[in-house]
């Protein structure tokens, strides 16, 4: 049974990694909190759900499709709501207030093109593995092996490529980078892109194994926030440990509290280490 | 003249910081700007490099307009900038800080060897290479920055206060290698410094600035004798 939780925990865990890094990367280049990263985590799932699972093709090319579509929302998000206020006014709650208004508008939307039914698609992957005494169905195991690679691919990129050093000093220092040549609007554009596209993406894997509706976004953008307040906000690191251990957290709640007050001891619980740990486990501005 | 500065004022809201400054560097020299806190200095390379949009007056580079381009395609010019406070990447390698440098450029062998400069330059930046640049000393992160800027291979080079809170004795190392940076790789260097004696010892030319304004100008060395000077920026050492 302990097995059965602690794969549990890790399969959640990598998709709320996924998720938090996401909002993450928006947060620590632009200083702003995406609160429409729950919508658009769930618009990543209805693309992949019309792709996939109405027009019956590939899985993958979804996967796809599902990138490019949150991609152009991340630009458009950018370019035409958060670059203007940021530009004309420098307070804080300025955009705040825009990052509310646009997952009221992202979810209104999602709800009218989708309709409010809970939609699900056929499984990709069929089967069943045993890893000691637990049971991990393939689908299950394809969408940790993805959302891994995901990650990775993400930690290398930041690392090791150019633009991904950019990012990083964007981060850092927004004027010492542009002094370096760094292109402020351009790459503000690229990392509100990906970022949307890491939530659209664990979106994706979401739909494949339990469904999507349109109301669920509030709810996993309040998870996120939780995920990166455990981690530390604006740091990659923290942001994959707050995932994981917010998905074992619960994992094991689940498991010892079948009444549902899981998220009231998590909540609890937050709030006393943020008391004592207020940047969270990872906390410094950019790692 | 490589870089001329005309008439140029800079207000921050209420706060006229600079009114009506004039300058210019020549090809291969090197200029300091000197003068108290508050004086304009940091306005006057902010202007320059395009952080800081003048109110009025006119940058020109190489015959083009500075004061309207966006400060990534100002060191594309071949203009790059050690800032005040330094700012180092605090989270980022040595390594990258210094890739990050060249990051405007796309020619990989001349990064390569410009960076072998640079290590060979500042030999304890190779010591420290996978270092997180923040937590280097002051000094070393002095050197970091510097190496930052020539990593973009300019051709003029803005220097913000480098001996700020650093030790005497690395002072004298940090004026050495802007020397040299100067002599060796054909860059002009626009120099501002609150420590005057250093900064008139090592430039060709200076100017003084006061409250916004072009208080002295002329060469160096005669500054360094020049009375008024002397009591304004040399203090009593002399
Ligand atoms: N962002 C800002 N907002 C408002 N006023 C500013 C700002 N930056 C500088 N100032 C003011 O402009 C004037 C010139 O400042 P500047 O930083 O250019 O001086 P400085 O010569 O570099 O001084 P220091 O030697 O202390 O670095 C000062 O009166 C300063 O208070
Ligand atoms: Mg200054």
């Amino acid at each position: 049974m302990t097995e059965q939780v602690i794969v549990n925990g890790i399969y959640s865990g990598v998709q709320y990694a996924l998720i938090a890094l996401g909002l993450t990367l928006i947060f620590a280049l632009m200083n702003v909190l995406n609160f429409a990263h729950g919508q658009m985590y769930v618009l990543g799932a209805f693309v992949t759900y019309y792709v996939y699972g109405v027009l019956g093709l590939p899985f993958w090319l979804a996967l796809v499709a599902t990138a490019l579509t949150l991609g152009i929302v991340g630009v458009l998000f950018e370019k035409f709501l958060f670059r203007p206020v940021l530009r004309r006014s420098s307070r804080e709650e300025s955009s705040m207030l825009l990052a509310a208004g646009t997952a009221l508008l992202l979810e209104s939307l999602i709800l009218i093109v989708f309709g409010e039914k809970h939609r699900g698609v056929p499984s990709v992957v069929s089967g069943v593995i045993k890893i000691g005494d637990a049971y991990l169905p393939m689908g299950r195991l394809l969408v940790i092996v993805l959302s891994a690679i995901l990650i990775g691919g993400f930690i290398l990129f930041m690392q090791y490529t150019k633009p991904g050093r950019a990012l990083r000093a964007l981060a850092q220092d927004r004027e010492a980078a542009q002094l370096q040549g760094v292109d402020v609007g351009t790459y503000s554009m690229i990392g509100f892109a990906m970022g949307a596209m890491l939530a659209g993406m664990a979106g994706a894997m979401l739909v494949a194994i339990s469904g999507v509706n349109s109301g669920l976004g509030t709810w996993i953008s309040i998870k996120a926030f939780i995920m990166v307040m455990i981690g530390g906000a604006g740091v990659v690191s923290g942001a994959i440990v707050g995932g994981l251990i917010l998905g074992m957290i619960e994992s094991i709640g689940y498991q010892m509290l079948p009444g549902g007050e899981t998220y009231l001891f998590i909540f609890i619980g937050l709030i006393i280490f943020l008391a004592i740990r207020p940047h969270g486990l990872m906390g410094k501005p950019w790692g | 003249m490589q870089l001329e500065a005309t008439e140029i004022h800079v207000n921050y809201d209420h706060v006229r910081a600079v009114t009506g400054v004039s300058l210019s560097v020549g090809e291969g020299e090197t200029v300091a700007l000197i003068g108290a806190n508050g004086a304009g200095k940091t306005t006057m390379l902010r202007a320059i490099t395009g952080l800081t949009r003048p109110d009025s007056g006119e940058i020109r580079y190489e015959g083009h307009r500075l004061d309207t381009m966006a400060p990534n395609d100002i060191v594309r010019a071949g203009i790059a900038m050690v800032p005040e406070g330094r700012r180092v990447f605090p989270y980022m390698s040595v390594k990258d800080n210094l890739l990050i440098g060249a990051f405007a450029r796309t020619d990989k062998n001349g990064v390569n060897a410009t960076l072998e400069m640079v290590l060979g330059r500042f030999p304890r930046l190779k010591e420290r290479y996978s270092q997180a640049a923040g937590t280097m000393s002051g000094g070393e992160q002095q050197m970091l920055v510097i190496g930052r800027a020539l990593m973009a291979k300019p051709k003029l080079l803005l220097l913000d206060e480098p001996s700020l809170g650093i030790a005497p004795k690395l002072v004298q190392d940090i004026a050495r290698s802007i020397v040299a940076i100067n002599r060796d790789e054909k860059v002009s260097v626009l120099l501002v410094e609150q420590n005057s004696r250093m900064a008139l010892r090592i430039s060709h030319r200076a100017y003084a600035l006061a409250t916004g304004a072009v208080a002295l100008e002329g060469a160096s060395k005669e500054l360094l004798q020049d009375d008024r000077v002397k009591r304004l920026y040399l203090g009593g050492e002399l």
